[in-house]
């Protein structure tokens, strides 16, 4: 029967597909179907609100409004088994955007009582519903967008969208630095602040005094409250401008663990900010997982921690966080993370002989790691002076990286199928032994050697004496940006794996086995990108390693590819947010996450932006073949 | 199965087959006397109401055959009210021959168990009440649907009639005159044929309810292309929709 037909449709569609058959009995017995031809304008900006939601049975509609200027933004495209005019219809005043048909559609039309019932009713249909405006309506409006109060009201002041000035106290209590220990604490009783912004003769903020400096300069020393209060604050001001947006402040925060920044504009101050203030705004923070990290002393403390990970994840996808956004954060708790166990190994070791840098590798250099990955690392340490230091060196390092990688794996990062790490004594060696590897592999690119040189060229200083892997890093910049055999052979690998577009414009999957109709994301589409900064930010001697930096510096320098590196830079975002989605689904459904997508899974915006990405690709590669390898074709 | 939940029986043989249970026993008079009300006629297409019927019969001949089931959906506009639609089996004066089953897979001894029409023709002039009726080929169900008014209450319906082939063909011969060398050809203008040139799907089996689901599909497209071709009003739909 008709209503049945219905049922069936909406069952497969979430949120639907989770309420009870008789719910979906009434839901499409108060349903009713309209039918729009191609281009029929819906619903309209600041018209009459929607009194329905409209769910996609065929066809597709754009969504867009008119800024102010008269520019067309486009904010999605939605298609079957999609829906929209939610927000006019909870929202009761008007519509927020423009929906257009662009193809002939057909939808079924649920009334606002009916909707109302569902979202009183269902969690599940309330959280779907708000999670996909975040998904959807957040990320594309992040660049683009500039009155934000258009698309929604009060109260939802998010991490990535609210600038610090918006939150910051204005009413930020300053002393002079001259004054006693004993007169700060009294206005700070007095004013029940914090923090305390000190300033020298000319105003200008030069240190900030806190309770937990009181606690533990003071009292816990037995200092006495009548020296000047300069002696116990804190002069390493961190700060931030009123423009940025909340989450650079949490990304401070959390790398330097600092709870008050202050806020400036244009150099003044404006304002305080507490990491209290920032999760106000966020619910569970990050900063809370880093302050968790940073108050283990054991093991088996840190080992609860990191199970965390992957909460904040899911926390900051639900904010619309950019993939970038998200691998920075993570990117700097795992870091916490792994200083805290390196700490925990010197103190069992026993303090290292020579000074030494651990390095991060590959993705986990490039900061662009998602959820946890395989361990990648490495140990630069100080040239020994005579052999016995350097025997005493190298036995210390391989009980020290032998203990790190029990620990590490106890944290839950499995150890690297490749064995790159610090533990397999080929990559723990002293800073001469390291020159000469990479010199080594420079000079003589085998097809071994440009493998090695896609991870170990990424590298990253995490803790001890950075000077040596800087040390290294200028050698290597040095080094490579004459060696055309060196850079001809990375050229090659950058374009052997090309993106998965077909003759057609299809996209071109596995045949057959465990992933078939699926595509592998990391191999087909991000792999390229990766290798392509690294090829030109290598051959312009360039020292940064994370794909967006590199890109960003190789604009201006390299008229080949000049005009593509800002559409490299957010091919590589979207890839990156459409993988870490699908991992979180998987982790989600209780699965290993992987990079494997089925297109045909795709909404049709995520379908067009996915094949404009892998042209984006093309694109680059064609360049790279025109520069080395001229006289081919690719 | 799941249909099982709205298909209920209502008394101890009537199968009731409905979004809604109706009440109406009397017959509303009223209706079948009184001239169309000029409102009707005078509302703009996008506010019109509709209602979209089709009849299963024994055969086609009206002397002879008589009705199966009834199905009908409301409309506005263009919009079709899903859970708001009227399907009635009922007993059949004349045999159901072997062929006619196959087609709307009701059974001789399923129909029988069911109520003669004359218990549901109030429900169904009631559920017309103001409305424009709308059918394929709509002249065989209206002229059968007269038939069984006029043998038990001696009158007729004197709602507004359209015929989605109608509008169908005036369409086609208005986007004929934009490129004339077209030779017109004998066409397949059964409700199927059409809804399909329209992409419209049509349901599994042939009954009332999902033939009149389908009807008021295609004349939804239909709708939408006449505002084009200057049809705006529900009297300029009478006009060129006349069965």
């Amino acid at each position: 029967m008709i209503i049945d037909e219905v049922v069936d449709f909406l069952r497969n569609n979430p949120p639907f597909q989770f309420l009870s058959i008789t719910t979906l009995y009434e839901i499409a017995s108060s349903a009713t179907v309209e039918f729009y031809s191609k281009g029929t304008l819906i619903l309209r900006q600041d018209g009459l609100p929607s009194e329905y939601l409209r769910v996609i049975k065929k066809g597709g509609v754009k969504i867009y409004i008119i800024s102010e200027k008269g520019d067309e933004i486009i904010i999605d495209y939605r298609s079957e088994g999609d829906s929209f005019g939610l927000l006019s219809v909870i929202g009761g005043d008007k519509s927020r955007a423009n929906v257009l048909s662009v193809e002939d559609t057909i939808c079924y039309l649920i009334d606002k009582k009916t909707i109302r019932k569902l979202i009183d009713n269902n969690p599940y249909v309330t959280e779907f519903f708000f999670k996909s405006f975040l998904n959807t309506y957040i990320d594309k409006t992040f660049k683009e967008m500039h009155d934000r109060s258009l698309l929604y009201g009060g109260g939802d002041k998010l991490l990535f969208t609210t600038p610090l000035g918006e939150i910051a106290s204005p009413n930020v209590i300053t002393a002079p630095q001259s004054i006693t220990i004993r007169e700060a604490a009294e206005i700070m009783s007095k004013g029940r602040i914090s923090a305390l912004v000190l300033l020298d003769a000319d105003e200008v903020p030069i240190g900030i005094v806190t309770d937990r400096d009181l606690r533990d300069k003071v009292v816990a020393k037995g200092r006495d409250v009548a020296e000047p209060i300069n002696r116990i604050m804190s002069m390493s001001l961190i700060k931030s401008d009123m423009r940025d947006y909340c989450y650079e402040a949490l990304l401070k925060m959390v790398r330097y663990n600092i709870h008050h920044m202050l806020v400036l504009d244009d150099g003044k101050l404006k304002g305080i900010v507490s990491n209290h203030d920032l999760m106000m705004l966020q619910g569970t923070s990050p900063i809370s997982v880093a302050r968790e990290i940073e108050s283990q002393q054991t093991l088996e403390g840190l080992r609860g921690v990191s199970r965390k990970t992957d909460r904040i994840v899911e926390l900051l996808l639900k904010d619309g966080a950019k993939a970038s956004n998200i691998t920075k954060i993570i990117t700097e708790i795992n870091d916490l993370l792994v200083k805290k166990l390196l700490w925990i190994s010197e103190k069992t070791i026993g303090q290292p002989p020579v000074p030494y840098c651990w390095i991060a590798m590959g993705s986990e250099g490039r900061k662009e790691q998602t959820f946890k990955t395989d361990q990648d690392n490495a140990i630069i340490y100080d040239d020994p002076v005579s052999h016995e230091e350097g025997v005493i060196a190298r036995d210390y390092f391989e009980k020290f990286s032998l203990f790190m990688k029990e620990a590490l794996i106890k944290c839950g990062f499995p150890v690297c199928p490749g064995d790159y790490m610090a533990a397999n004594p080929l990559w723990r060696k002293p800073l001469t032994s390291w020159k000469e590897a990479f010199a080594g592999w420079i000079k003589t690119p085998t097809s071994e050697a440009i493998l090695l040189s896609s991870i170990l060229f990424d590298f990253r200083p995490v803790y001890g004496d950075f000077t040596l892997a800087e040390r290294l890093r200028a050698y290597v910049v040095q080094l490579t940006g004459n060696e055309d055999m060196f850079l001809r052979q990375l050229a090659g690998m950058a374009v052997k794996l090309t993106p998965p577009l077909g003759f057609f414009r299809t996209f071109v999957v596995e045949k057959s086995g465990e992933h078939k109709n699926e595509l592998n994301l990391k191999f087909k589409c991000i792999a390229p990108i990766v290798d392509i900064a690294r090829l030109y930010s290598l051959e312009k001697g360039i020292s940064e390693v994370s794909t967006l930096d590199r890109l960003y510096l190789i604009r201006g320098r390299h008229t080949a590819i000049d005009e593509l590196c800002d559409d490299l830079g957010n091919a590589f975002e979207f890839l990156n947010l459409l993988r870490i989605h699908h991992q979180f689904d998987r982790i989600a459904a209780g699965l290993e996450p992987d990079n494997f997508i089925n297109p045909d899974k795709l909404s049709i915006l995520q379908k067009r932006t996915f094949k404009e990405v892998c042209r984006i690709i093309s694109r680059a590669q064609d360049s790279i073949v025109k520069q080395y390898f001229p006289g081919t074709t690719l | 199965m799941l249909s099982n939940l709205f298909n209920r029986r209502v008394g101890p043989d009537l199968i009731c087959v409905s979004g809604k249970p109706r009440n109406v026993v009397e017959m509303p008079q009223e209706i079948l006397k009184s001239k169309v009300s000029s409102d009707l006629l005078q509302s703009k297409l996008e506010d019109a109401r509709f209602v979209v019927l089709d009849t299963e019969l024994t055969g086609l001949k009206l002397r002879k055959d008589s009705i199966v089931s009834i199905g009908a959906l409301r409309m506005a506009g263009g919009r079709i009210f899903l859970g708001d639609y009227f399907y009635r089996i009922v007993n059949p004066r004349t045999s159901l021959t072997g062929s006619s089953v196959v087609i709307h897979e009701i059974t001789p001894s399923e129909a029988s168990e069911c109520p003669d029409i004359k218990v549901f023709l109030p429900e169904l002039v009631e559920y017309c009440r103001d409305c424009i009726i709308v059918g394929h080929v709509v002249s065989i169900d209206l002229g059968f649907i007269n038939k069984e008014l006029k043998s038990h209450f001696s009158a007729s319906l004197r709602n507004p009639a359209v015929d989605t082939l109608s509008i169908y063909r005036w369409l086609e011969a208005k986007k004929q005159n934009a490129c004339a060398y077209h030779e017109s050809r004998p066409e397949n203008t059964t409700l199927r044929s059409i809804s399909k040139k329209y992409g419209i799907s049509g349901g599994k089996s042939h009954n009332a309810i999902e033939d009149a689901y389908l009807t008021a599909q295609l004349f939804q497209r239909l709708l939408a292309e006449l505002p084009e071709y200057g049809i705006r009003t529900a009297a300029d739909l009478v006009r060129i929709g006349k069965p």
